[in-house]
């Protein structure tokens, strides 16, 4: 059976087929493509569960290519090699899950040109993939890039045939340049990070390699190791995103169209906390425990800032953005614990964050497409006219505010737990007796969305709207089973490690 | 000297016999005929390619009395510069037809500017150096000035203004190394000044020369020019203004700063701060700017800083860095220009103008988008690998330069910004007020040969990478 599960093939078939999406040969059918990609998305996700069902933590899978029987750039060493482990496969299959409901969340938000959407979802998925499986610093970056020019399309992409103002048109495109901008700014100063740690590497260490393994305590002096991490927690802080680099975030995650948020909150935003436990946790072990109570600072910054910005938001989607930001602070805080058990929240709130958030997106854009609004002092008692909505809205609230039986609950209780027995320094268990009464903010802003949009008068200008369709109902369903699933059974994730 | 010639110059004497044929044949024959001007030079080139299979490498083979050398150093940047001239004569259809009856005029002004590029990169002899240098000068100007019309002309004069300068630092800087070493030979002065300690003039007559040298590729002080000679100037020239240049002078001042002027440490870091105030300017110029030929102007002249910045700090893994980066570098830059022709020139050349053209010619779109990606270095092309690796080699150098490289980095930022803003309206849904691309298939083999490449070295670069270092390590 495992002769079957080959890495490559998981990371460059969605690469494939959106060259094939795109390419002239292929039907300009726009319901052909539709359900062609959504197939694809399909597929990969099974066979991203098929490696889930294989997988065995002792033996991680490793592949490496070559090119006519030569590393890819052999005379730098660097190697073209994948690695996945317990974290990589946890948030492979969620990338690949978030990705088939995005692209079932596609039908109703994506009208126009499609088949240039779908080829850049699926590159964009394939950039993700590289970047979670990559085993060689120079690859992770290489994926790391690749990702500006598929996120920039979707995010600034005008799908819906500019009809309604705010989802599509000139702020979109300003938004996505920003991200990008920002980003590559980011991974600008990692490149110099990523420079620095294989030179250094390479003249203490003797081996002229950029894999992670060949990395791992490797004798570099501290202060350089200092330098070099905080080059790497600005690049990996803008994608994170750490608060003073976090302003192209709720703007980007605004005017993307619905299934684009829910990708970009849902997995893009997790390669910024991967990355940072991949190069600084993993491999730079000494100068991160250095930084760790510095970056719980900032994480708990991370979580008051932003909880007090997203009360202050009137418009649904950039709730949504901020309390991505706040619920970022937190995987950030488990991971500066330095302990297992703050690692493992941090893993678990990676996936429940990122099915919550895809909720949510999911929910806003519902809301938008029926009422071509997303002011919370406008929307009011919605709730009459879609029940079955209502239903699905309350619960995945309730699942992001982190009431127990729901996944996030697991992983905020675990985060303080870590943080508090961290051994690294007094200033992790100050910043987790901090955090714990200022979650109760986001039931704050949270419970203000629902109240505000879904309770009230019902408005007349409302009363032709429908209630959730067949696809719709599947997303939400399958994120609230998602949420619940993980909820009662946690160790099927905390178990992984 | 029969020797010399038949031991490393037949390529140079091949075209050198074809630039007296297209002389002579401008003047017998019709007007009417001018297309074939096209074909006799690429005839030319193809045959000067195959002739450089002739030259001798190994050992290094010094011709004339020192003045010429070759080495497998040489021989790599004559094959690209002829590979540069054979595109850019691929792309000159349009403007032979608009200068028909001087059709053979230019394409011999051509092949002399080729062969100029040639004889730079193989000097070994100020004298040799500068009268080559003077040579592919006066050829650009012409070359610059045979486009109809105001702009042309005025580009050409500006270009023509700059050069002067610059060959006026160069043969300052001549002067002084004569004042001190008593000739004007490279091997003699690196003999001479090989085991001495860098005395003051040693280190100004050395600037001066470099900075010389470079201020014909638009580094800071002297840099406005291109943004109008660029304005000016027909894509196909660009195309050949852009590269072989390029190709030729930093050919010649690599060498330089390997071997005769490799001891002075104000050097170094003059040519890094020019460097980084070249990326500044340029970066920062480009932003407002919407036109796309100065866009363009302004990313030759930043290219130019990043391969300044990997030359000065001199080491033989730096200058295989540099080979491998401006071997990148002109393949992108012919597409893109090649696409530029293809598009048609007029004097504005607005971003906006561009609405949508990748959902009308998506092949040919799809190219010239590649190839601005590779510009930016994006993935998967061959521009992030010579980025990476240019880089890298900066890096290597020491804690010393990692402020600098840091201030590069962040300025490609602002880079990313401008070739976004070319880039984006390709794709862009209002297609209103452009017109499809018409292209011949010399037009569109150019583009989409260069275009191929670049994306194949993104993909397979250690083939190349080997070969620069192994031509690196052998000069």
């Amino acid at each position: 059976m495992e002769i079957f599960l080959s890495i490559p093939f998981l990371i460059f078939m969605p690469l494939a087929v959106s060259l094939l999406v795109i390419s002239p040969l292929f039907t300009r059918n726009e319901i052909v493509v539709r359900r062609f990609s959504k197939g694809v998305f399909t597929f990969h996700f099974l066979y991203s569960i098929l490696m889930l069902a294989f997988f065995d933590k002792a033996n991680p899978y490793v592949s490496e290519i070559h090119f006519f029987g030569l590393d890819w750039v052999q005379s730098l060493g660097i190697k073209f090699i994948f690695k996945i482990d317990a974290v990589s496969m946890v948030l492979t299959v969620l990338t690949s899950f978030v990705f088939l409901l995005a692209s079932i969340a596609s039908k109703f938000n994506i009208r126009e040109n499609q088949k240039f959407y779908y080829a850049m979802l699926l590159l964009l998925m394939s950039a993700i993939l590289g970047i979670f499986t990559a085993g060689d610093m120079f690859v992770f970056f290489l994926f790391w890039e690749l990702e500006l020019i598929p996120a920039y399309f979707l995010i600034g992409g005008n799908w819906n045939g500019g009809k309604w103002a705010g989802e599509t048109g000139c702020d979109a495109k300003n938004s996505a340049v920003k991200f990008v901008l920002f980003t590559f700014l980011g991974s600008m100063v990692m490149l110099l990070g990523i420079l620095l740690l294989y030179y250094y590497n390479y003249t203490l260490n003797g081996i002229l390699s950029a894999s992670f393994s060949d990395i791992i305590d490797s004798p570099i002096p501290v202060s350089i190791q200092n330098l070099i991490a905080v080059c790497l927690l600005i690049g990996f802080g803008v994608k994170l995103p750490i608060i003073p680099l976090h302003s192209w975030l709720p703007d980007a995650h605004t005017n993307a169209p619905t299934p684009v948020s829910m990708v970009l909150a849902g997995v893009l935003l997790k390669t910024g906390a991967y990355g940072i436990y991949r190069f600084n946790y993993e491999t730079m072990p000494e100068s991160f425990q250095t930084a760790a109570p510095y970056l719980a600072i900032l994480a708990l910054i991370n979580i008051i800032y932003t909880a007090f910005a997203a009360y202050a938001q009137t418009d649904i989607k950039r709730i949504v953005a901020y309390s991505s930001i706040s619920n970022m602070g937190l995987i950030l805080l488990g991971m500066c614990a330095y302990n297992r058990i703050g690692l493992s929240a941090s893993l678990f709130h990676m996936v429940a964050h990122g099915l919550v958030t895809c909720g949510l997106f999911m929910i806003a854009g519902i809301v938008y497409l029926r009422c071509k609004n997303r002011n919370i002092n406008i929307l009011s008692g919605i709730a009459a006219y879609m029940p079955r909505l209502f239903g699905f809205a309350v619960l995945i609230i309730l699942a992001s505010i982190g009431v127990p039986l729901f996944a996030p609950f697991i992983s905020e209780i675990l985060t303080i737990i870590g943080a508090m027995n961290s051994d690294l320094s007094e200033v992790l268990k100050f910043t987790a007796i901090f955090s714990l009464p200022l979650l109760i903010l986001s039931s704050c802003y949270m419970l203000k969305f629902l109240h505000k949009s879904f309770f009230g008068e019902p408005a007349e200008a409302y009363e032709k709207i429908n209630d959730i369709t067949v696809h719709e109902f599947v997303v939400l369903g399958a994120v609230l089973a998602g949420l619940i699933i993980f909820g009662l059974y946690p160790n099927a994730i905390l178990g992984m490690l | 000297m029969l020797n010399d010639i038949f031991n490393i110059l037949l390529p140079h004497m091949c075209l050198g016999g074809f630039i007296i044929l297209q002389l002579i044949l401008s003047i017998i024959v019709h007007p009417r005929l001018y297309r074939y001007a096209r074909l006799v030079s690429i005839f030319g080139i193809v045959s000067a390619i195959v002739l450089l299979a002739t030259v001798q490498t190994e050992p290094q083979y010094f011709a004339f009395k020192n003045s010429l050398m070759s080495d497998s150093y040489t021989l790599l940047f004559d094959f690209m510069i002829l590979l540069c001239g054979f595109f850019c004569s691929l792309l000159t259809r349009n403007l032979v037809k608009t200068i028909k009856g001087n059709a053979y005029t230019f394409h011999a002004i051509f092949l002399t500017a080729l062969f100029a590029g040639m004889n730079i990169v193989s000097a070994n002899d100020f004298l040799t150096l500068f009268v080559s240098i003077e040579l592919l000068s006066f050829s650009s100007y012409f070359l610059i000035a045979s486009r109809k019309g105001y702009y042309s002309k005025e580009a050409a004069f500006k270009y023509l203004l700059t050069s002067a300068v610059s060959t006026g630092l160069f043969l300052f800087g001549v002067s002084y190394m004569y004042g001190i070493t008593g000739s004007v030979n490279l091997s003699d002065i690196y003999e001479i000044t090989a085991n001495q300690e860098p005395s003051v003039m040693y280190s100004i007559s050395s600037i001066m020369i470099v900075l010389g040298l470079i201020s014909k590729l638009a580094v800071f002080p002297f840099a406005n020019w291109i943004i109008d000679v660029y304005k000016g100037t027909e894509s196909s020239i660009l195309a050949f203004l852009s590269t072989v240049p390029k190709l030729a002078l930093f050919g010649i001042v690599c060498r330089l700063l390997v071997f005769p002027l490799n001891n002075s440490l104000e050097l170094t870091f003059v040519l890094a701060l020019v460097s980084l105030l070249t990326a500044f300017w340029a970066n920062t110029y480009a932003i407002r700017e919407k036109n796309v030929k100065v866009i363009f102007a302004c990313s030759a002249s930043a290219n130019a800083s990043y391969v300044l910045l990997a030359a000065s700090l001199v080491s033989v893994y730096n200058l295989s860095t540099v080979i491998f980066y401006l071997i990148c570098y002109v393949f992108m830059n012919i597409s893109v220009f090649a696409f530029l022709n293809i598009y048609g020139d007029k004097n504005s050349m607005e971003v906006e103008d561009f609405n949508g053209l990748f959902f009308k010619n998506q092949g040919l779109t799809g190219a010239y988008a590649i190839s601005v990606l590779a510009l930016a270095g994006i993935p998967i092309t061959s521009g992030f690998i010579a980025k990476i690796y240019l880089f890298s080699a900066i890096a290597s150098s020491g804690l010393i330069f990692v402020p600098f490289l840091l201030a590069l980095l962040l300025l490609t930022v602002a880079a990313l910004y401008y070739y976004l803003k070319i880039l984006l309206p390709l794709f862009a849904k209002d297609c209103s007020g452009s017109t499809s691309l018409t292209a011949v298939f010399s037009q569109k083999f150019v583009l989409v040969f260069t275009a191929l490449i670049t994306v194949l070295v993104g993909i397979f670069p250690e083939i190349f990478i080997e070969l620069c270092r192994f031509i690196a390590y052998n000069i």
